[in-house]
């Protein structure tokens, strides 16, 4: 699990894992970010992170240099993961999963399959990207991998929750999108006015848990702050 | 201190046109787009001009026709795209740095050369901060720009003093093709068929540009499938499995899944951010090393 480090440009570069992510992964992945953020602090701008890869933008073509000659005599021990698991209620419904009847199709499954398949699951939190607060996740059951759609959507509603190839994640904000929703959560998902615009961090696990149409219709802020604890 | 604010007025204000500084960096770890300045050489030689401190708000226009009306004195830098600009419908010819009186008229007319403007002031634009920045991205700003009728607001300049500096406005950096890029993480994934194509011929900016990306009118056969998702920045150029090449800019998301070929260098980005649709490019390729 010792990743190599590819320079992009004077002042960018990455760690490489030639592997599959994994919880194994992360926690190694983790290791190099407690290390680069704690001992490079100064001349480190930013660390992204991705499932095979650990972005670095330094300051200078100095200060990459300088990690550069040190990476290779680096023996990391893995960081343990967090225990925390964030319980995310969605409404599996035609009404509010615009591609359930779809997917339940193309999957040749019932609907209660699909929950019980979707819900059953541990989800473990890698990174954000592709929208502001959107978690890029890990542990989708390969009996509900489907490829994305030829055509995406033009408007994806928020907190719709969708499959995409082998990922399921969950739309914070209205947005294109070629994931297949199969339905939707009423819980916020981003908030830039917040000190931490996003509830859950990287490495903790999420669990979906299957709402009615009128638990989703009455939903209130009581409930969210019931979830968000 | 209080500070009485100034307000400027847009009496007319083109699409695209938002307020821009350097970007939230720190935006990343929650997915947050780095936004800022898509031509950062400009930004930052205008706001050097007024002697500005970092992270100074500014107007960046991608497009002619803005009216601004300034209700308290100012000083005023503009940089990039060449326009021809008057203050009171008089012809300002070096409008590099301005001083404007109380209820002074400022228009942008026609871009000679370039794509984007900015208007930079002294102290720069007062607005919120998210994160470190006040540049407007929708999901953040509640706003992806501004709107003909709103009022900005800045710090007036005690006295209207003459300006001593007399800025040369340039243009010349940012008219070659070249655009420097230094080999992608996955470039070495490509053919050598593929990686000729992408160096030696021109390319040419499409229609489909904004400040999220740019894409290449041209098409790169491709058949390398999609990668496990990762980190991208402003300046990575992904190859799509249509074999579209897409220049990432200051408002794209943070990770992406396609191939990432090639790595603009930071003047390029500047640079190619005053390119119009149509005008070609050349990649030429930079050592990393």
């Amino acid at each position: 699990m010792k990743p190599s480090y590819k320079r992009i440009s004077p002042i960018l570069g990455e760690l490489v894992w030639n592997a599959e992510p994994t919880d194994e992964l992360l926690s190694i992945q983790f290791a190099y970010l407690t290390y680069v953020q704690t001992n490079f602090s100064s001349t480190i701008l930013e660390v992204r992170q991705g499932f095979t890869r650990l972005s670095l933008l330094w300051k200078n073509l100095a200060s990459q240099q300088e990690f550069v000659q040190l990476v290779d005599t680096l023996h990391l021990s893995p960081e343990p993961l967090p225990q925390k698991v964030w319980q995310v209620p969605v409404c599996y419904h035609p009404e509010y999963g615009q591609d359930l009847e779809d997917f339940v199709k193309s999957k040749n499954l019932s609907v209660a399959e699909v929950i019980q398949l979707h819900t059953q699951g541990l989800y473990r939190i890698h990174f954000f990207g592709f929208l502001p607060g959107f978690f890029y996740l890990n542990g989708l059951s390969p009996k509900l991998h489907l490829p994305r759609k030829s055509v995406p959507s033009l408007a994806v509603p928020a907190g719709s929750v969708a499959i995409g190839g082998k990922q399921t994640g969950i739309y914070p904000m209205q947005s294109p999108g070629g994931w297949h929703s199969i339905g939707r959560s009423p819980l916020p998902f981003f908030d830039p006015k917040q000190t931490a615009p996003v509830w859950a961090k990287p490495g903790e696990q999420i669990q979906f848990v299957s709402i009615t149409a009128s638990q989703f219709e009455n939903w209130k802020d009581a409930d969210t702050k019931n979830f968000l604890q | 201190m209080n500070t009485i604010l100034g307000i400027a007025q847009l009496l007319r204000c083109p699409p695209g046109t938002s307020l821009q500084d350097e970007g939230r960096a720190l935006g990343s770890n929650y997915g947050i787009p780095r936004s800022g300045a898509m031509d950062l050489h400009s930004y930052h030689w205008a706001n050097h001009l007024l002697k500005n401190p970092s992270q100074a708000v500014a107007l960046e226009m991608a497009q002619p026709g803005l009216k601004i009306k300034f209700e308290a004195p100012c000083r005023i830098a503009l940089a990039g795209a060449a326009a021809a600009i008057t203050v009171n419908q008089v012809s300002i010819s070096n409008p590099s740095l301005i001083a404007l009186d109380a209820g002074d008229l400022l228009e942008i007319g026609p871009f000679h050369t370039g794509a984007r403007l900015y208007l930079c002031i002294e102290g720069g634009f007062q607005v919120e901060k998210y994160l470190g920045s006040g540049s407007d991205f929708v999901s953040i700003t509640g706003t992806a720009t501004r709107a003909t009728g709103e009022c900005l607001h800045y710090l007036p300049t005690q006295s209207k003093s003459a300006l001593q500096a007399k800025p040369k406005w340039a243009t010349d950096w940012f008219e070659p093709e070249a655009i420097h890029a230094y080999p992608g993480p996955d470039w070495a994934l490509l053919s050598a068929d593929q990686q000729r194509i992408l160096l030696d011929q021109p390319v040419h900016l499409s229609k489909l540009s904004n400040r999220m990306g740019i894409q290449l009118e041209e098409l790169v056969a491709n058949e390398l499938d999609d990668l496990p998702t990762n980190p991208v920045f402003p300046g990575t150029v992904q190859l799509t499995p249509g074999g579209k090449i897409i220049i990432l800019m200051r408002d794209a998301g943070v990770t992406g899944g396609y191939p990432r070929i090639l790595q603009l260098s930071e003047d390029a980005q500047s640079r190619l951010a005053q390119k119009k649709v149509g005008d070609s490019i050349r990649f030429q390729l930079l050592s990393s090393h």
